[in-house]
């Protein structure tokens, strides 16, 4: 009797549906489906208060109070929100490519909540399914989410509609490279494509993977809040300029399904971060101190790897309600000039602390492998060493990179600086000749 | 020669972008605001909430705000204290009050008398600037310019408000906090 009395029903449940399948239906069939239904549900309610918290943490950080009127501290709001959206009209603009307009919402929502199959919030059986490319699933399916944006944007037949999904769909695109570079130097050291086997790997090794991949981290990070075009990357919605964005044109239901997959998606990457990097549901001690009881650990685990995700999403809020909005040469600038090269450098540099380790291990005598098994899990030298080259990357990764776009901060164009003459000495003949015609006119 | 002059960074400042400094001190800014909201701290001092729950909780104004007029009247007779001597309406600058007197006979010492007293009494506060010099004219303290400050109507004939008005107030809903 290792299960613990208070989380009994969950074997109950489990014997009396044997009673009515067979072993493998049961845990092949019924219990995904209850898990899907689980997942999707939680997804669905963060999805309504999400609003709220958002609401929350923008009027905190204005020194005001946000929504307080509808229930207790305003905790019916989206509620509200959402009965209003479901009875509004299902507007179509005229000449809209009516299949398509109505089927894009669709493709956006599906592509962030099928990611969430292979995503591991706990050990056993808080694992949907655990295939052993999850990580290649995840970048693969999230990017169909652009498709959505493209197709929306099109059928919409408007031109604010149109720019946004053109822009939005650039942005992703380009963030996406990043995005997936910087997870090669996680892979790494845990030496699988497998969700599960990362996380696994982060607990053999005792050890978050943040702490070897700072860089990559942050990379990861921003890319990824690029990637779910959040500010301050919301070029696609940039109100001042394209009203909306992609979803200029939708209203009521279909407008909320977009709404929805937005913030499924910043529980994705969310999710892929603490995955990789924060050690997924992986707590020190939580095995130990649950003493066997296996339904305790898994539930302590979940937990665990829900806080690990909400401060993520505290970040997004955050990072949101402080910084203004990048132009849109600038987001294009950051992206090709900065992270991926950033990610590049990081993958060069973990290749290089992987091989100190290893030569460290094989000729300098120094025993800093402990097991290559289920990852490659170092003794304490092995973790100092990993991790004064993790933050030493950071440094390198910064100096390296200010070096590169040394001369290109603020204009990308020289001919543009040269025509407003911010260069003194040209190189070359400049665009404009001072002699030839009036400074001022050019401009 | 540059048409546009750039000055060039020091090495200060160069470090501090390097170092993303002001990204930072913007970020623990807002984080502050946050923390601050949620420990519920002083709004002005310790980087809280400003806002206030008006209708539920009504602010406090400031003890020289004139707001609604009011008539008061005798605590202890309820009869009013205005005696109709019309200095008020002469003191607005505005001419929105109108003091309507009458006369009533009055026995005093077994001698009848004519006494005048007020019959009504009209305030237009539309036209109302609320200098309070009609509180300062007034010698038995009876017109008095409240906190009250919530005055909208529906129509524009609600500004005018009669003598009933005056002494009772107007009646507001309240909204329990």
């Amino acid at each position: 009797m290792k299960t613990l009395l208070l989380f009994a029903p969950l074997n109950l449940v489990d014997g009396l549906l044997l009673n009515f399948f067979s072993r493998e239906t049961v845990n092949y069939v019924v219990w995904p489906f209850l898990q899907i239904g689980a997942v999707v549900t939680a997804v669905a309610v963060w999805a309504l208060y999400a609003t709220y918290l958002e609401r929350k943490v923008s009027a905190f950080m204005q020194a005001r109070l946000g929504p307080m009127r509808v229930g207790p501290w305003g905790l019916l709001q989206p509620i509200a929100d959402a009965i209003k959206l479901l009875t509004k009209e299902d507007i179509q603009p005229d000449k809209a490519d009516t299949y398509i307009f109505r089927f894009a919402p669709y493709i956006s929502v599906a592509a962030a909540f099928i990611v969430f199959a292979v995503i591991p919030f706990a050990p056993d059986w808080g694992v949907i399914t655990d295939i052993n490319i999850g990580l290649l699933f995840v970048l693969s399916v999230s990017s169909v989410g652009v498709l959505a944006l493209i197709l929306a944007g099109w059928s919409s037949n408007s031109k604010y509609a149109l720019l946004g999904g053109l822009r939005s769909s650039a942005q992703m695109v380009s963030y996406e490279v990043a995005m997936g570079l910087s997870l090669v130097g996680a892979l790494m050291f845990a030496r699988t494509l497998s969700l599960s086997g990362i996380v696994a790997a982060q607990a053999s090794d005792t050890m978050w993977f943040i702490l070897y991949q700072p860089l990559g981290f942050v990379v990861f990070l921003i890319s990824g809040i690029a990637e779910n075009n959040r500010a301050p990357f919301d070029l696609p919605e940039a109100e001042s300029e394209l009203v909306a964005g992609f979803h200029t044109e939708y209203s009521g239901m279909r407008w909320s399904l977009f709404f929805m997959a937005e913030y499924a998606a910043m529980i994705v990457v969310s999710a892929i971060a603490t995955t990789l990097y924060l050690g997924g549901w992986y707590f020190p001690g939580v095995l130990q101190l649950t003493g066997g009881y296996n339904n305790l650990f898994v539930i302590i685990s979940l937990i665990v790897f829900t806080t690990k995700m909400a401060v993520l999403l505290y970040i997004y809020f955050w990072l949101r309600w402080t910084f203004p909005r990048y132009r849109y040469d600038q987001l294009m600038d950051l992206g090709w000039k900065w992270m991926i090269p950033a990610a590049l450098i990081n993958i060069v540099w973990s290749a290089l602390a992987v091989f100190t380790v290893q030569a460290l291990e094989a000729w300098g005598g120094v025993n800093t492998i402990e097991t290559l098994t289920g990852g490659l899990n170092l003794t304490a030298i092995g973790k100092a060493v990993m991790i004064a080259f993790g933050f030493g990357g950071l440094l390198v990764a910064a100096a390296m990179l200010s070096l590169l776009n040394w001369r290109s901060r603020d204009f990308n164009l020289k001919s543009q600086r040269r025509q407003i003459r911010l260069i003194d000495s040209p190189k070359g003949t400049p665009a404009v000749r001072a002699a030839a015609t009036p400074a001022t006119s050019e401009v | 020669m540059p048409a546009v002059s750039i000055t060039q960074p020091t090495w200060r400042e160069k470090l501090k972008r390097f170092f993303l400094v002001d990204l930072l001190s913007g970020l623990k800014l807002t984080l502050k605001f946050n923390i601050g909201a949620l420990t519920d701290k002083d709004a002005v001092g310790g980087k809280g909430i400003y806002t206030e729950q008006y209708p539920k909780v009504r602010p406090d104004v400031a003890p020289r705000f004139h707001g609604a007029p009011r008539l008061n009247m005798d605590p202890e007779t309820h009869d009013t204290l205005c005696i109709a001597c019309n200095l008020c309406a002469l003191a607005c600058p505005e001419d929105c009050i109108d003091v309507i007197a009458m006369d009533i006979e009055v026995i005093t010492a077994g001698k009848a008398r004519k006494k005048k007293v007020l019959d009504e009494f009209i305030f237009d506060t539309s036209r109302c600037m609320f200098c309070a010099l009609c509180q300062e004219a007034c010698p038995t303290a009876c017109l008095e310019l409240t906190q009250d400050f919530e005055l909208a109507t529906y129509s524009r004939a609600g500004f005018v408000w009669n003598r009933e008005m005056l002494e009772q107030g107007r009646e507001t809903v309240k909204y329990d906090s």
